[in-house]
C-alpha cells in the first residue's frame, strides 16, 4: 500500500557525446541533456517531474559523456531541488536496457520496489505518480507510457497495442513500415527489479547462441542479432517486443503534450510546451510585464533574473530569455531561445530563432525563419559568439559558432 | 635569431576540419601546417619562434611540447585576450621578439604556404638598410587581395591599394615580413592592421622594401586553396627532386605517401595526392587531387578527386567522392555511395548519396 519501505529510485538516460549529431550545432558547445527549454537544462525538466513520486529515494542518470560534463550540474540540482542525484558514466554503449543493467548493483543499493526508467530528450508532463498507482493495480513487471499520434507519424516510433481493458501490452514493434498502431512509446517506463533478470535472459540467451558451433541456415542469415554483443540489449527490440502478451507489461495513456528533442528546431517547440506548463504549474516562473519599468510581455515568457530587458522591448510569446543577456530598447522578439550573454541591440527582431551564448544581435537586424520547427532549417540557429551586424538579415539558416554575419542571408548554413 | 607567426582565430573557413583541431595543426602534404613555416625557420637560424594565438591554446602547447624537443628550436605562445588584427599581436609578444642583439625579426602568417626564401629576404634587408622588408607576390587577380605598388628598381613601396577597381599592380603582400625591431616602437596594444595602418606609415617614410617572392605561394586558409596548395607544393618538391616524392607503377605525377601507409593491387595514384600516417588504401583505388589524412581507410574500389578525407574516416566499396568533399574526422561513407561536394561535420555516417554540394551536419 505505498508504505515506507516501498522506495523508488528514477534512472534517466542521458545519451552521450558522439551519438546526437542531430542537434548540431548547439551540441558542438554544451551537451544536449543540459541546453536549457523554458530557462531550465533539459534534464531539469524529468528531475523535477521525479520529485513528484512518493518515496523517491535516488535519481540516476546515466550517459556516455565524461563526468566532469555533469559534476557542477549533479550537485547544484542536488541542493536546489533537495533531491539526491548521481551520474554514471556508461564505458561504451549497452543499449537503453542493457545500460539499467549495467548499474544495477548502484540501482539496487537501497532495495527499491519500483525503477522509473525516463529518456531525458523527451519532452512531456511526466504522469509519473499516476503511473506508480496503476503500476501496482496491474501487477506486471513494467508498466509503459504512450500516447496517441496521428497515424501518419506513428512510424517514427515504437508502436504499441494494448488490451482496451486490461491494459495489457499484446505487441511492440519498432518504427514499422506498415500501419500497426497510432498508440506510440513516449520512452518513459516503470520497472519492478524483475527487469535485471529479463535482461539478464537476453544477455544469456545470445551468448549462448554465439557459442554455438552449429546454427541453422536460417539463423545464419538473422545478421542484426549475430553482430550484437551479449552486454548490448536494447529494450524495446530485446525485451518488449518478445514480452509482449505475456501478462508482463501494460500501457499507462497520457493525452497531454509529447515531443522527443531530437534538433535544435524541437528544442524551440518543446522549451514553449514547458513554457505553457509553468503557467499552470508554477506561473511564479514566468515574466509578469506588470509595472511601469517592465517591458511587454505577450503570452509565456521566461526572463532570467540576471538579464537586461529595456522597458520598451515586446518579448514573447513564447520566448525563453538566459543569465545576463541584455535586450535594448525597442527589440521584438517571438518565439526565441536567447542564451546566456547574448547582447540584442536596439530595434532587433528575432522570431523562431535560437541565438547562441555571447551572441550579438546588431541594431535594426532581423534573425528569423518559417517556424517549421521539423524542417531542417526552419528555426534560425546562431551558435555561440555570433555576431550579426547591424540592419543584416538572417532567415531560416544555421550559423556555426564564431562567425560573424555581416550580410544578409537566406536559407544557408554557414559553417 | 626570433620570428613569429600569427595564427589567430577559430579558422572557421577550414571547417570543419577546424572542428577537431586548430587551424595551424590542420595536416598539410601530411604535417601540421605550422611545422612547414617552423621547420622553415629553424633551417635558416632562427632560435626562438613565438606563436601569436587566440584560441584553444593548451592544445597548441601541448603539441609543441612534442615539437620543441625534436626540432631544438624553442617555441612560445602569446595568447590575446581580444583580438587585436595582423599588428597588435607583435606588440604583444614585444617583450619576447627583442633582445640586445637588436635583430630584426620574421613575422609569417600561418595560413600561407611558400618556398619561403628567407636567406635571400635577410640578404635584400641588409642592402637596402630600410625599417622593414615585405615579401610580395604575382596573382592573377590581384583585385582579391590588397595590391603592393613598388618602385621597380629599389622594390621600395610607394602605397597599398586594397582590393582596388583598376589595375594598379599585379603584386599583393604574401604575409611574410622581416621587420627592425623600431618597428614595434609604432604598433600600440590595440586592435591595429599593419597593412592599413603601420606599412603605410613606413612606406610614407621611404623605408620599407618589397622583395618578389619567386616559387609558389598560397594562402590555404580553405578548403578550395588548399587542394591547389597541395599541388603548388608538390610542384616544388619535383623541381627539386625531392626523394620524398612517391614513385612507382600505380603512381601518376606528384604524389607524397607516408612510409606506414599501406596502398593495395591495382590502384592508381596521383597528382596531386597526399597519403597520411597509418592509412590503408585497398586494391582497386582511384585517388587524385586529394589529401588523405591520418588513420584513413579508402576501402576497395573507391574513386576519390579534388577532396579532403579527415583523420581517421573510412570512404567505403565502390564509394565516389569527388568536387571538394571535405569529410571531416571520424565520418564513414558507406559503401557505393556518391558524394558531389559534400562537406560533412566529424562523427557522421553517410548512408545516402550526396547528389549536390551540401554541409552535413
Amino acid at each position: 500500500m505505498g508504505g515506507s519501505e516501498e522506495r523508488v529510485v528514477a534512472v534517466i538516460m542521458v545519451g552521450g557525446p558522439t551519438k546526437g549529431t542531430r542537434f548540431r550545432p548547439l551540441s558542438l558547445n554544451t551537451p544536449k541533456p543540459l541546453f536549457p527549454l523554458a530557462g531550465q537544462p533539459m534534464v531539469n525538466h524529468p528531475i523535477s517531474a521525479c520529485k513528484k513520486i512518493p518515496n523517491l529515494a535516488q535519481i540516476y542518470l546515466i550517459g556516455l559523456y565524461e563526468e566532469r560534463d555533469f559534476a557542477l550540474f549533479v550537485s547544484s540540482i542536488s541542493n536546489e531541488l533537495r533531491v539526491p542525484v548521481r551520474y554514471l558514466k556508461e564505458d561504451k554503449p549497452h543499449g537503453s536496457a542493457g545500460g539499467l543493467y549495467n548499474f544495477r548493483d548502484q540501482i539496487m543499493e537501497e532495495s527499491p520496489s519500483h525503477i522509473f526508467l525516463l529518456n531525458c530528450d523527451v519532452c512531456c508532463s511526466f504522469p509519473l505518480a499516476e503511473m506508480l498507482v496503476v503500476h501496482r493495480s496491474y501487477g506486471g513487471m513494467g508498466t509503459i507510457l504512450v500516447i496517441k499520434v496521428s497515424p501518419e507519424s506513428a512510424s517514427q516510433f515504437g508502436e504499441l497495442v494494448a488490451d482496451p481493458v486490461t491494459n495489457e501490452l499484446l505487441h511492440y514493434t519498432e518504427k514499422p513500415e506498415t500501419f500497426v498502431s497510432d498508440r506510440i512509446n513516449c520512452g518513459v517506463y516503470l520497472f519492478t527489479p524483475d527487469i535485471f533478470t529479463a535482461v539478464q535472459d537476453v544477455s544469456s540467451q545470445r551468448k549462448d547462441r554465439a557459442t554455438l558451433r552449429r546454427i541453422s541456415s536460417f539463423e545464419a542469415l538473422q545478421p542484426a542479432n549475430r553482430s550484437l554483443p551479449s552486454d548490448f540489449v536494447r529494450l524495446d527490440q530485446d525485451i518488449l517486443s518478445p514480452l509482449a502478451g505475456k501478462k508482463q507489461f501494460y500501457v499507462y495513456e497520457t493525452t497531454d503534450y509529447w515531443e522527443q528533442i531530437k534538433t535544435p528546431g524541437m528544442s524551440l517547440k518543446c522549451s514553449g510546451l514547458y513554457l505553457a506548463q509553468f503557467r499552470h504549474t508554477s506561473p511564479h516562473l514566468l515574466a509578469s510585464g506588470e509595472g511601469m519599468k517592465t517591458a511587454a510581455i505577450s503570452g509565456n515568457v521566461y526572463i532570467h533574473p540576471s538579464a537586461k530587458v529595456h522597458p520598451t522591448a515586446k518579448i514573447g510569446p513564447s520566448a525563453s530569455i538566459s543569465a545576463n543577456a541584455r535586450i535594448g530598447a525597442g527589440v521584438r522578439l517571438v518565439n526565441c531561445i536567447i542564451l546566456d550573454d547574448v547582447e540584442i541591440k536596439e530595434n532587433a527582431v528575432v522570431i523562431h530563432a535560437i541565438v547562441g551564448w555571447k551572441s550579438s544581435i546588431g541594431r535594426w537586424s532581423r534573425v528569423q525563419a518559417s517556424g517549421d520547427h521539423n524542417a531542417k532549417l526552419g528555426v534560425t540557429i546562431l551558435g555561440e559568439s555570433v555576431m550579426v551586424e547591424d540592419e543584416v538579415v538572417v532567415i531560416n539558416s544555421i550559423v556555426l559558432p564564431n562567425k560573424t554575419m555581416n550580410v544578409s542571408v537566406q536559407e544557408e548554413i554557414i559553417l | 635569431m626570433k620570428a613569429l607567426i600569427l595564427v589567430g582565430g577559430f579558422g572557421t573557413r577550414l571547417r570543419p576540419l577546424t572542428l577537431s583541431v586548430p587551424k595551424p595543426l590542420v595536416d598539410f602534404a601530411n604535417k601540421p601546417m605550422i611545422l612547414h613555416q617552423i621547420e622553415a625557420l629553424k633551417s635558416i637560424g632562427v632560435t626562438e619562434v613565438v606563436l601569436a594565438i587566440n584560441y584553444q591554446p593548451e592544445v597548441m602547447l601541448n603539441f609543441l611540447k612534442d615539437f620543441e624537443a625534436k626540432l631544438e628550436i624553442k617555441i612560445t605562445c602569446s595568447q590575446e585576450t581580444e583580438p587585436l588584427g595582423t599588428a597588435g599581436p607583435l606588440a604583444l609578444a614585444r617583450d619576447k621578439l627583442i633582445d640586445e642583439s637588436g635583430e630584426p625579426f620574421f613575422v609569417l602568417n600561418s595560413d600561407v604556404i611558400s618556398e619561403y626564401p628567407l636567406i635571400e629576404m635577410i640578404e635584400f634587408h641588409k642592402s637596402h638598410g630600410g625599417e622593414a622588408s615585405i615579401m610580395v607576390t604575382k596573382v592573377d587577380e590581384p583585385s582579391k587581395y590588397g595590391v603592393v605598388v613598388t618602385e621597380e628598381s629599389t622594390g621600395k613601396v610607394e602605397r597599398f591599394v586594397e582590393k582596388p577597381k583598376l589595375f594598379v599592380g599585379n603584386k599583393i603582400n604574401a604575409g611574410i615580413y622581416l621587420l627592425n625591431p623600431s618597428v614595434l616602437d609604432r604598433i600600440q596594444l590595440r586592435p591595429t592592421s599593419i597593412e592599413k595602418e603601420i606599412f603605410p606609415k613606413i612606406a610614407a617614410e621611404g623605408k620599407l622594401y618589397a622583395m618578389v617572392l619567386l616559387g609558389f605561394w598560397m594562402d590555404i586558409g580553405q578548403p578550395k586553396d588548399y587542394i591547389t596548395g597541395l599541388r603548388l607544393y608538390l610542384d616544388s618538391l619535383r623541381k627539386k627532386a625531392s626523394p620524398k616524392l612517391a614513385t612507382g607503377t600505380n603512381i601518376i605525377g606528384n604524389v607524397l605517401v607516408d612510409e606506414s601507409a599501406k596502398i593495395g593491387e591495382g590502384c592508381l595514384i596521383g597528382p596531386d595526392v597526399a597519403i597520411g600516417p597509418g592509412c590503408v588504401v585497398e586494391s582497386g583505388v582511384r585517388l587524385s587531387c586529394c589529401t588523405v589524412m591520418r588513420g584513413v581507410r579508402i576501402k576497395k574500389h573507391a574513386c576519390i578527386s579534388s577532396s579532403i578525407i579527415g583523420w581517421h574516416s573510412t570512404v567505403g566499396q565502390w564509394a565516389r567522392v569527388e568536387n571538394m568533399t571535405i569529410l571531416g574526422e571520424d565520418v564513414h561513407v558507406c559503401d557505393e555511395i556518391y558524394s558531389n561536394g559534400g562537406v560533412v561535420l566529424p562523427h557522421k555516417e553517410i548512408k545516402s548519396s550526396i547528389l549536390k554540394p551540401e554541409i552535413v551536419m
